[in-house]
C-alpha cells in the first residue's frame, strides 16, 4: 500500500541501537545504528481464510479486490460502489450490527487518491472487519446513513478533513472546522502551519493566527 | 398592533452554549422548542479542535504519545495506553508482564477517576451540590498516585510504547491498597446520597432512554450501551493488557435510561476496585520495558486497536509506512459518537431533561473535538 | 408534642448536636486545606516541573555534553542547544541553551532522553512571568532555577 516512501526516514538522525529501557547513566559516544532490515515496501499482508470471506466473494465477486489479514486484523478491499452494499450484506447477513468507524487516509501520489476505511464489528461474533475502498478525488462515495445512523457524523468528519463528499448525506457540512473554512486539513498537501488566512482576519480579526 | 407577536409561535429556537455550565465545556446545542418540548435540536462542535490527528503526522510515533493525554483529559491513561498497544501492535510486540500489570492498575484507577468526574458534575447538574465534593475528595487520592508515580496528576503520559518509563515507586502498592479499602464505603456514600434519592430518581428514571438496538444503530458503546442490556465490554470481548486474568463482572441494566447508566457506572468502579486489588496482588517481578529500538520505526501496515476507556470504545487507526513518523493516526472517539445520539435521547422530552441527558452522556469536549 | 419533644426543644439538642458534627470535623487531620503562598505544597518526587540544567556538585562544571538529544526528544520542538569544539580537549562544549517554557507541556521527553541526566524536571511549579520573552530560559535561568518571591504570614 505505500507506494511512496517519505523522505522523513532519514529525517531525525537520532542515534539508534540499544533499548529504551531504563535510564543510560554514563555518556557514551553515539553508537552507529545497527543497519535495521529494511522494511518491504508493501504492507506484509496474508490472505484471509474464512467462511464470510468466501461467501463475500462469492455475492460481490469481481467488485472485492482482496481478502486479506495482516496482524490478525481481517480487512476486504472493494469498488467504491460496492462498500455501501457489503457493509448491508454484512449488516444484514452476517450481523455485523455496529459500524465503529469511517475514516480516510491520504495517498497524494496515487491516482485513486484517498482510502476510504469502513470498520464494522459484529457482536454475535466478536470480530472485526475493515472495508477499504480507493477513490479519487472528486469522487462522491454512496452515504452509508441509510445502513448505520453513525455514519452521519463520520461521514461528515471525512468531508471535514478530507473533502471527500457523500452522495446522498442527509447533511453535508463541516463538523470540527467553522463552516466557511477553505481548505482540508488532514489533507498531506496542506501543511500543519496552514490555515485559512481571510478567515482568520475576518472572524478573530487578527493577521495571522500563528 | 402586528398581526401575531413571538408569544403566538409555536417553535422557539434556543442557543444553549457554548458557554453553558452543564455542557461540560465548549458544546453548543441548538434546540428547537414548543413550549416546554423539544422538537430538535442540532450539535455544534469544533471549538476544541486542535487537530490532534494533523499533529500526529508532523511527530514521531513516541512524540506524538504525550499529544493523546490531551484529549479525553479526564481519562488521559486510558488514552495513551489505546496509543501505545496500538502502536505495540504494528511492531507486533506486547509490553513485559509487569508492564502490563501496572499499566491495568493505573487504568483502573483512572477509570475511577473519570467515573469519579461524572458522577460529581452530573450531580450538579441536577441539583445535587454534594455529591461533587466527595467525588473530587476520593478522586484527589487517585490523582496523588498518579503523581507519585509519573509525576503528574492529569495529562500523566505514563506509557511508553512498549511498556513503561517509570518504575513503581516505594510504596506504591500500600497507596494503591489503601486506596482499595478506603473506596468502597466512599460508594456505599454516594449511593446513599443519591440511589434511593426521590428526587433523583424522579429527574433521572425513564429520562433519554435509549434501547439497546437504538445503541447499536448510533455505533454507542461504554456505560450506555451496558445500561441498555448489552453485555459487552472490549476488557472481557477482546482483552488486552492481560485483562482475561482479572476476575470481574460486567454490570448491566435493562432500562437503557439515565438512571441505570448511573446505576451501571456506580457498579463499575465497585468493579474497577475489584481489579484492582487483584493487579496489585500479584506485580510480577521482571523488566518494564520491551525490546523497543530508541527510534520506533514500525513496518508498513497498519492496524486498528481499541481499548474500553471510561466512556466507552476508544480504537485508534494507525498506519505506518515504514518511517520514523505515523502516515496516519485516526482516533475512535467514544465521546464523539455517543454524542450524536443526543438528538434521539432528548427529541420529544422536556427541556429541563437535555442537561440530565448531557451529564449521562459523559462527553469530554476535548475528545470530541480532538 | 411529648415530654422528649419538649426538652430537646427548650435545651436546643438538634443545635448542639450539628455542632458536634461540625467541630468534630475540626480535628487537624481533617484539615485539607493547604495555605498556599504561606505554605509550599509538597509535591511527589517524580514531579515534573520546572526545567534544570545540572552541574557538577564537585566542580560546578556544567553535566551536559551538548549532545542535543533532547532537542531532538522534544515533540515541540522547544530546545536550542549551542556547541562549540574545544580545540583542546577535542570535545564538544556546551556554550548556550534555551528553553522555551511557554511551550513546554511537562511530558518529560526531553529527561528521559538525556544521557547524563543533566536535564532535570524538578519540583518547582511556580513559573509565571509577566512577559512572553520571560518564559524563555536561557542557560543561567536553566542552572540556577527559579526563584519565587516567598511570602510570609
Amino acid at each position: 500500500m505505500a507506494d511512496e516512501q517519505k523522505p522523513g526516514g532519514s529525517e531525525a538522525p537520532l542515534p539508534a541501537g540499544g533499548e529504551a529501557a531504563g535510564q543510560p547513566a554514563k555518556p557514551s559516544p553515539p553508537k552507529p545504528a545497527a543497519a535495521p532490515p529494511k522494511p518491504p515496501a508493501t504492507m506484509a499482508a496474508t490472505p484471509w481464510e474464512s467462511d464470510l470471506a468466501r461467501e463475500l466473494k462469492e455475492r460481490f465477486g469481481g467488485q472485492i479486490g482482496e481478502t486479506s489479514t495482516y496482524l490478525g486484523q481481517n480487512f476486504i478491499v472493494a469498488k467504491p460502489e460496492a462498500a455501501v452494499p457489503i457493509l448491508e450484506y454484512l449488516k444484514l447477513e452476517a450481523d455485523f450490527d455496529y459500524l465503529v468507524d469511517i475514516t480516510a487516509v491520504d495517498w497524494p501520489k496515487r491516482p485513486e487518491r484517498f482510502d476510504l476505511v469502513y470498520i464494522v464489528y459484529s457482536f454475535p461474533r466478536n470480530e472485526r472487519v475493515r472495508i477499504k475502498t480507493q477513490i479519487p478525488d472528486g469522487y462522491k462515495p454512496e452515504t452509508a446513513v441509510g445502513v448505520h445512523l453513525t455514519a452521519n457524523w463520520l461521514e461528515r468528519e471525512v468531508f471535514d478533513m478530507f473533502g471527500i463528499e457523500f452522495a446522498g448525506h442527509p447533511d453535508m457540512r463541516r463538523i470540527l472546522m467553522p463552516e466557511e473554512w477553505q481548505g482540508y486539513p488532514l489533507r498531506k498537501d496542506y501543511s500543519i502551519i496552514q490555515q485559512d488566512q481571510r478567515w482568520v482576519r475576518e472572524n478573530l480579526g487578527i493577521e495571522s493566527g500563528q | 398592533m402586528p398581526d401575531s407577536t413571538f408569544l403566538d409561535s409555536t417553535e422557539l429556537v434556543l442557543n444553549m452554549g457554548p458557554q453553558h455550565p452543564s455542557t461540560h465545556g465548549v458544546l453548543r446545542v441548538i434546540l428547537k422548542l414548543d413550549g416546554e418540548k423539544i422538537l430538535g435540536t442540532d450539535c455544534v462542535i469544533g471549538y476544541l479542535h486542535r487537530g490532534v490527528e494533523k499533529i500526529a503526522e508532523n511527530r514521531t510515533w513516541a512524540q506524538f504519545n504525550p499529544y493523546v493525554d490531551r484529549m479525553d483529559y479526564v481519562a488521559s491513561v486510558s488514552n495513551g495506553l489505546g496509543y501505545c498497544l496500538a502502536v505495540e501492535k504494528l511492531l507486533n510486540m506486547e509490553a513485559p508482564p509487569r508492564a502490563q500489570v501496572v499499566r491495568v492498575i493505573l487504568t483502573e484507577l483512572n477509570r475511577i477517576a473519570s467515573h469519579l468526574v461524572w458522577l460529581g458534575t452530573h450531580a450538579l447538574d441536577i441539583g445535587a451540590i454534594t455529591p461533587v465534593f466527595y467525588c473530587f475528595r476520593e478522586r484527589e487520592e487517585a490523582l496523588n498516585i498518579f503523581e507519585k508515580y509519573c509525576g503528574a496528576r492529569l495529562t500523566t503520559h505514563a506509557f511508553r510504547i512498549g511498556g513503561l518509563q517509570y518504575d513503581t515507586y516505594e510504596g506504591f502498592e500500600q497507596d494503591v491498597k489503601a486506596f482499595c479499602d478506603m473506596f468502597p464505603p466512599k460508594v456505599d456514600e454516594y449511593e446513599a446520597l443519591l440511589t434511593g434519592n426521590r428526587i433523583w430518581k424522579g429527574r433521572l428514571t425513564n429520562v433519554g432512554v435509549l434501547t439497546a438496538d437504538e445503541c447499536k444503530e448510533y455505533g454507542v458503546t461504554g456505560p450506555l450501551l451496558r445500561a441498555a442490556g448489552v453485555k459487552w465490554d472490549l476488557r472481557k470481548a477482546q482483552p488486552y493488557s492481560g485483562y482475561e486474568k482479572y476476575d470481574f463482572e460486567i454490570p448491566i441494566r435493562q432500562n437503557g435510561d439515565t438512571f441505570d447508566r448511573y446505576i451501571v457506572r456506580m457498579q463499575e468502579m465497585r468493579q474497577a476496585v475489584r481489579i484492582i486489588r487483584q493487579a496489585v496482588e500479584n506485580i510480577p517481578e521482571g523488566p518494564i520495558m520491551g525490546k523497543v529500538a530508541k527510534v520506533i520505526k514500525p513496518p508498513v501496515g497498519e492496524a486498528y486497536v481499541s481499548i474500553e476507556a471510561p466512556k466507552g470504545e476508544l480504537g485508534y487507526y494507525v498506519v505506518s509506512d515504514g518511517s520514523t513518523q505515523p502516515y496516519r493516526v485516526r482516533v475512535r472517539p467514544p465521546s464523539f459518537v455517543n454524542l450524536q445520539a443526543l438528538d434521539r435521547m432528548v427529541r420529544g422530552g422536556l427541556v429541563a431533561d437535555i442537561v440530565a441527558v448531557i451529564g449521562t452522556l459523559d462527553i469530554v469536549l476535548g475528545e470530541v473535538d480532538r | 408534642m411529648s415530654g422528649g419533644k419538649i426538652f430537646r426543644k427548650i435545651f436546643l439538642v438538634d443545635l448542639f448536636q450539628g455542632l458536634a458534627v461540625t467541630f468534630r470535623n475540626q480535628n487537624p487531620k481533617y484539615i485539607v486545606t493547604e495555605q498556599y503562598p504561606a505554605e509550599r505544597p509538597k509535591v511527589a518526587e517524580r514531579y515534573r516541573g520546572a526545567p534544570r540544567l545540572n552541574n557538577n556538585p564537585d566542580n560546578g562544571e556544567t553535566l551536559c555534553i551538548a549532545c542535543n538529544l533532547c532537542a531532538l526528544a522534544c515533540p515541540e520542538n522547544l530546545i536550542v542547544v549551542g556547541s562549540e569544539r574545544n580545540e583542546q580537549t577535542r570535545r564538544k562544549e556546551l556554550t548556550t541553551f534555551t528553553y522555551d517554557l511557554s511551550r513546554c507541556m511537562f511530558c518529560g521527553l526531553c529527561e528521559d532522553a538525556c544521557p547524563v541526566d543533566a536535564l532535570e524536571l524538578t519540583q518547582d511549579f511556580e513559573l509565571a512571568s509577566y512577559s512572553r520573552p520571560g518564559m524563555i530560559w536561557d542557560r543561567q535561568m536553566l542552572e540556577e532555577g527559579p526563584r519565587p518571591k516567598q511570602y510570609k504570614c
